[in-house]
């Protein structure tokens, strides 16, 4: 049941500069661009790309000009997203933006570019990292981070909820659903399969 | 012939919803043939089909007040149920125009719309409402136009805006769902929304209506009609409260599925709106139980063929499993095995009460 066949599950693809792209701003959820984030013969230096340290005595960066080949290092993935607002805020048409890392940070990276007026076509993403999912219970709206398992516990109003594979960008969520709604109690074993 | 509204009705609880036997014999019944598998089944939305639930563009029968009050009720429990994407504003009063010049034109008797330049005056007499507001204006209604128009409407509603060749459900008024969220779905695009149904992508279904309905022209709405069954005659089947009405699916036995099971009916129409260029898609829900369904021979038969030779995929997504063969072996000797009329029109002029 991990692949349950839907189409509004994401799939990514490693990534290259958009020709067609005045600057290209790629943001990674670690303190080194992935290999396997790039496709084959894709440098880091063609593009500005914004780490995460996740160390707190990292210099500032300079975050609000366009810096091609340059790298901006921030202190946490909040740190980074904090710039990212007000950089997009500024930007003008021709941006790329570009982003590597797990599901859900990508995600929210969407949710940011679709806020400042980018479209999707400006927008690509590689997913690299845990598969863990983020998890939105449908019936009490608690949002789960690093699950894992296609049935828990949902922590908000304790249901036992099945992991759909039905995902929201908006949310940057997979959606959780009830799985014993229909017979209390009635929960079928949770397999390993988001790791 | 005046319908006669039946106000007190309830959707919950008590479940006292009942069909008139004329509420029977105009319910569009699903299914044009004995078997049933995923089409793009989209014909012209004009006035005058099968059955009398054809007649107007958008449809008022005798639940209309109550249906209006269990809207109300679920908004209140629940405000998410209406949603529209800020960018939405001027598709939101095209569907105010839409829907009240529409029910105006159809039902002189209920509802008048007068207008004075972008002075408009509505009345819903069956509602009670007169509501006087500039077109336009939004801090002249009580709430935003689509929530307005669509709190005194059947059916849900949903808005689609349309940009990079595709479909964005940016907005709906959705409290009579067959099991979606638009709390989840809100920004899908047309593909993504429809992700969990199983079969219709692999068979281009999904892409060929997307192209089909990018190119839908203003004045030629089409409809569809969808079909799912719901155990007692619930409106609010949603994902949100999947733990309250889930037990239902577990309470039918063969002694009491002909009430229990009910067909849940959508019939879905698709409006291009005039100013924003995007799309007010009507879900106009309708329920009708097993046993009524049994009143009318040939859709007795033919129910008991779709569903006794329904693809499991099908059945499972539409959550019929765990009663499927109760109603079918209810319907069994119902079927004298004589062949059905095509499409969905009854062949009968009236049901003994």
């Amino acid at each position: 049941m991990s692949d349950q066949g839907m189409k509004s599950r994401p799939t990514y693809a490693p990534l290259a500069p958009d020709p067609s792209g005045r600057h290209h701003l790629l943001v990674v959820e670690a303190a080194e661009v992935p290999a396997e984030a790039l496709a084959e013969g894709v440098v880091p230096s063609a593009f500005e790309v914004w780490t995460v340290a996740r160390r707190s005595a990292v210099p500032s960066a300079p975050a609000m000009e366009e810096a091609p080949g340059s790298v901006a290092i921030f202190r946490s993935v909040t740190h980074l997203f904090s710039a990212l607002e007000e950089r997009l805020a500024r930007e003008t048409m021709g941006l790329r933006l570009y982003a590597a890392g797990a599901e859900p940070f990508l995600w929210d990276v969407w949710g940011r570019a679709e806020k400042a007026g980018l479209s999707r076509q400006e927008t690509a993403f590689a997913e690299v990292g845990p598969k863990a999912r983020r998890i939105y219970c449908v019936h009490c709206r608690t949002v789960t981070e690093g699950v894992t398992t296609s049935i828990f516990t949902c922590p908000g109003c304790g249901a036992s909820l099945f992991v759909r594979d039905h995902f929201s960008r908006r949310l940057a969520a997979f959606m959780g659903v009830q799985v014993d709604a229909e017979v209390p109690g009635e929960v079928p074993e949770a397999e390993e399969l988001y790791a | 012939m005046t319908v006669q509204f039946k106000p007190a009705e309830t959707f919950r609880d008590t479940f006292t919803y009942k069909k008139s036997p004329e509420d029977l014999l105009r319910f569009p019944f699903p299914f044009p043939e004995d078997s049933y598998m995923y089409s793009v089944n989209i014909e012209p939305h004009v006035r005058g089909g099968p059955t009398a639930a054809f007649q107007a563009q958008f449809d008022v029968d005798e639940h209309y007040i109550a249906e209006c009050k269990e809207r109300a009720r679920i908004l209140a429990e629940d405000p998410k149920r209406c949603q529209v994407l800020p960018h939405m504003m001027t598709a939101e009063w095209d569907s105010l125009e839409m829907i009240m010049e529409n029910l105006a034109a159809d039902y002189p008797e209920h509802f008048t719309l007068s207008k004075d330049g972008d002075a408009w005056t509505w009345v819903n007499r069956p509602l009670g409402i007169q509501q006087s507001f500039i077109f336009g204006k939004a801090e002249t209604l009580p709430c935003g136009p689509f929530e307005y128009i669509t709190r005194q409407a059947q059916g849900d509603f949903t808005l689609q805006d349309q940009r990079e060749d595709n479909l964005f459900v940016d907005g709906g008024m959705v409290t009579s769902q067959a099991d979606w969220s638009l709390e989840f779905d809100i920004g899908m695009s047309f593909q993504e929304w429809h992700g969990p149904v199983p079969l219709a992508h692999e068979k281009g279904v999904f892409d060929r209506a997307l192209k089909y309905l990018l190119r839908l022209q203003y004045g030629q709405p089409v409809r569809r009609l969808n079909w799912t069954m719901t155990v007692n005659p619930r409106l609010d089947t949603s994902p949100e409260n999947y733990p309250v009405w889930g037990p239902d699916k577990a309470s039918v036995t063969p002694e009491n599925v002909a009430e229990k099971v009910h067909l849940r009916v959508e019939l879905q129409t698709l409006y291009r709106l005039p100013r924003s260029n995007a799309i007010l898609f009507g879900i106009r829900c309708y329920l009708t139980s097993v046993a009524d369904i049994a009143k009318v021979p040939k859709w007795r038969r033919r129910l008991h063929r779709v569903l006794r030779d329904l693809h499991p995929d099908i059945a499972a997504y539409k959550g019929i499993p765990r009663y499927q063969q109760m109603v079918v072996d209810y319907l069994a000797p119902l079927d004298d095995g004589s062949a059905t009329s095509p499409g969905i029109a009854p062949d009968m002029e009236k049901i003994e009460a």
